[in-house]
């Protein structure tokens, strides 16, 4: 377990390699020299106060937002950029993307599709798959996430449990190599939470690569592969579940888990979440 | 085009303006009338009016003038082009004018007429002090945006033969044999119109989104 | 005045004439103008700031021109260019590019009210450029802007009107015809007073169907 940010591994078993990645909105450094790999079949969560760049990090490995400095690696090719040096163009940037799934805090539906739809939209139009084959891998999604009877709903029907779980098979099926979560249970009342981190706990113990920005430290606990904490735009401690929440190395990261996690289960993660609301 | 086709124009720009004006003037009160009667709910008039806005909203400013000026005088009525101009004008503008008001009316908030009703306010003191004021700010850009499309309706008045800005620069480009430059001055003078009370519209529109905007 | 309608009634070819010519017209500017809207309102909203510029004046012009001076300067202007229109395609022609500014106009506002969260995962999903806008972006755009696109079809309809001036055998045109022939002004001018007055009611028909559409969705 380390305090300083860990040397770049060439482990070829690395999905996702983000390399020395700093980003700036105006004057405010929201990103500084973040650095870390993901092998595969490792859940990575990443905590830490509101603030601290980890919903940006995220965003920059999809490259929806575009990193001002360093490099990221997906499955050994560099994310936004060709290997001549040149920005990607759309079209290199979107299939990318399809290796890359997202899940959004929101939720993010597209409210005109229904349930099903919503599923095949990007497999059918993105990836130009058969018809045939993606409706049936969609219907097989849904069933996986319990959905099975929401297929043909709109997703304003659909609680936001539902609608989270819909968005968790949305992006499954592209096949990806990697999944990204971002915040994916802050935006639910409390008693949706748990049908949610069912599905991720799955998902990971079925070697699903994930990285995963959370408040619920049970999920980091019981799911995670390793912990990033960040504050300040910066990574601030790894280490593996059992060491990060049992006795961490840094004094920020103490104070954070006696904010956040001092009492076992619910008391901390609802703290975390009303400060996220507020 | 010489100076003195371009002075025509101008000309007709000062018949169009005014004719505007008295439109937009009338339109304004008669719409209000019409929108109170609608939300009193009086009994046989809101539905009336009701039919009169819904076919009025559907009409063409083209046709009702054509209507107004030949069927008026066919039923007694006598009516030259200047007075029939602003006859339709007036009716056209009044309908939409109406459902502008009676959207804010629906809008105002009820209780805000009880605590009205509990201080004592009678009918005509409650709407003058408490409804009025404020439906005219909620109003205002749906109005102003009303008074932009009437300004920009006017041309049709040169089908019955009002002398406004249309009709002169036909006149013009019918004499000169060169019908297009005249059509450009007359473009030129309802730009500036037309953008000044399309730049309010929008102006009072953000002012009203600041301002009611969650602190 | 019972006479005057029978009158109207015995030219009521004429008048069916006019009123297909309207809805022909309506309908097919008002497709035309819905499409090139959607294209010029990615115009407006580009990144990059030429083409928002050149499509923000022209919106901005048509929004401030009267239509019958803009249908003039397409039917004296075209010729100079050495274009030959009748007066019907030019009529049409006015009336697409004039209403293609006010549509997107609307659209614009209609995206702008929007949240962006669906178009961000629209993104994040490999949708770009074309697929993008056809598949994510417009079609809740529509569902949503749906009551004031019917306005402004309900506005063709009646701009249409105007086009009796240079004319065009549209539904004016047919009742002044009626009108000046046989002197019976006020049957002639109600009948399509009523006319125009039911196919607004048909506007709003297909406007209430949308709006059925986006209540499911909503």
């Amino acid at each position: 377990m380390s305090a300083a940010t860990p040397t770049i591994e060439t482990a070829d078993g690395a999905v996702l390699r983000v390399a020395g990645v700093s980003k700036s909105f105006g004057t405010l450094q929201v990103l500084n020299d973040i650095t870390f790999t993901v092998a595969r079949g490792e859940t990575v969560c990443v905590v830490g106060p509101s603030g601290s760049g980890k919903s940006t990090l995220l965003r920059c490995i999809n490259w929806l937002e575009r990193p001002d400095s360093g490099r990221i690696f997906l499955e050994l090719e560099q994310v936004g950029m060709t290997a001549g040096g040149f920005l990607m163009r759309d079209k290199e940037l979107s299939l990318m993307r399809t290796r890359i799934g997202m899940v959004f805090q929101h939720f993010a539906l597209w409210p005109h599709l229904t349930v099903l739809q919503n599923v095949m939209e990007a497999p059918l139009h993105v990836q130009g798959r058969p018809k045939a084959q993606v409706r049936e891998e969609a219907e097989a999604l849904l069933a996986r996430v319990g959905l099975s009877d929401k297929i043909d709903a709109y997703p304003a029907r659909l609680s936001g449990g539902q609608k989270q779980r819909v968005g968790i098979a949305r992006a499954l099926a592209t096949k990806p190599a990697l999944i990204l979560f971002d915040e994916p249970t802050s935006a639910l009342d409390p008693e949706l939470v748990g049908e949610v981190l069912t599905v991720m706990r799955d998902l990971a113990h079925e070697g699903m690569t994930m990285v995963v920005v959370t408040h619920e430290m049970s999920f980091a606990r019981e799911a995670a592969g390793h912990v990033i904490f960040m504050d300040r735009g910066a990574i601030v401690e790894t280490g593996r579940p059992e060491e990060f929440f049992r006795a961490p190395s840094t004094d920020r990261a103490r104070q954070f888990l006696l904010r956040y996690a001092s009492t076992p289960g619910q008391g901390g993660e609802n703290a975390a979440r009303q400060e996220h609301r507020s | 085009m010489s100076a003195a086709d371009v002075l025509a124009i101008f000309n007709g720009a000062v018949t169009t303006l005014l004719l505007s004006s008295l439109g937009i003037l009338l339109g304004l009160p008669l719409g209000l009338a019409m929108a109170l009667i609608r939300w009193s709910r009086v009994p046989l008039a809101s539905q009336l009016v009701a039919v009169y806005v819904s076919l009025l909203r559907a009409t063409p400013i083209v046709t009702l003038l054509l209507l107004l000026f030949f069927a008026l005088p066919n039923v007694g009525v006598p009516i030259g082009p200047i007075s029939a101009g602003i006859l339709a004008l007036t009716m056209n503008t009044s309908a939409f004018n109406c459902e502008v008001w009676r959207a804010s009316l629906m809008d105002f908030p009820k209780d805000q007429l009880e605590a009205a009703q509990s201080v004592g306010m009678r009918a005509s003191l409650r709407f003058r002090r408490i409804v009025f004021p404020q439906i005219v700010r909620s109003s205002l850009p749906g109005l102003i945006n009303e008074m932009s499309l009437l300004i920009k309706v006017t041309p049709a008045l040169a089908v019955v033969g009002v002398v406004d800005i249309t009709r002169a620069a036909v006149r013009i480009g019918a004499e000169t044999y060169e019908p297009l430059p005249p059509f450009f001055v007359a473009i030129a003078i309802y730009l500036p119109i037309v953008y000044a009370l399309v730049s309010l519209q929008r102006w009072l529109e953000r002012r009203r989104a600041r301002l009611e905007a969650p602190a | 005045m019972i006479h005057d309608f029978g009158v109207v009634w015995a030219e009521r070819s004429l008048m069916l004439n006019g009123l297909l010519n309207t809805l022909i017209l309506s309908v097919l500017s008002a497709f035309a103008a819905l499409v090139l809207g959607a294209l010029l309102a990615m115009l407006l909203t580009h990144k990059t700031k030429a083409p928002v510029v050149v499509a923000r004046g022209f919106v901005d012009l048509m929004r401030c021109t009267p239509f019958l001076l803009f249908a003039y300067i397409v039917y004296y202007g075209l010729p100079s260019l050495g274009i030959k229109f009748d007066n019907w395609s030019a009529g049409l022609v006015a009336l697409i590019i004039y209403n293609t500014a006010y549509m997107a106009e609307i659209l614009r506002g209609a995206a702008a009210a929007q949240p962006p969260e669906p178009a961000e995962a629209g993104i994040a999903f490999g949708f770009t450029g074309f697929g993008l806008y056809r598949r994510i972006v417009l079609p809740p755009l529509l569902l949503a802007a749906g009551p004031v696109v019917g306005n402004q079809v309900i506005q063709i309809v009646k701009d249409s009107a105007f086009l009796t001036i240079i004319a065009l055998p549209e539904l004016t045109h047919a009742a002044s015809s009626i009108q000046s022939r046989h002197y019976v002004p006020f049957a002639a001018f109600i009948s399509a007073v009523i006319l125009y007055w039911l196919l607004c009611l048909l506007v709003e028909t297909g406007v209430s169907a949308v709006g059925r559409m986006a209540d499911a969705r909503r």
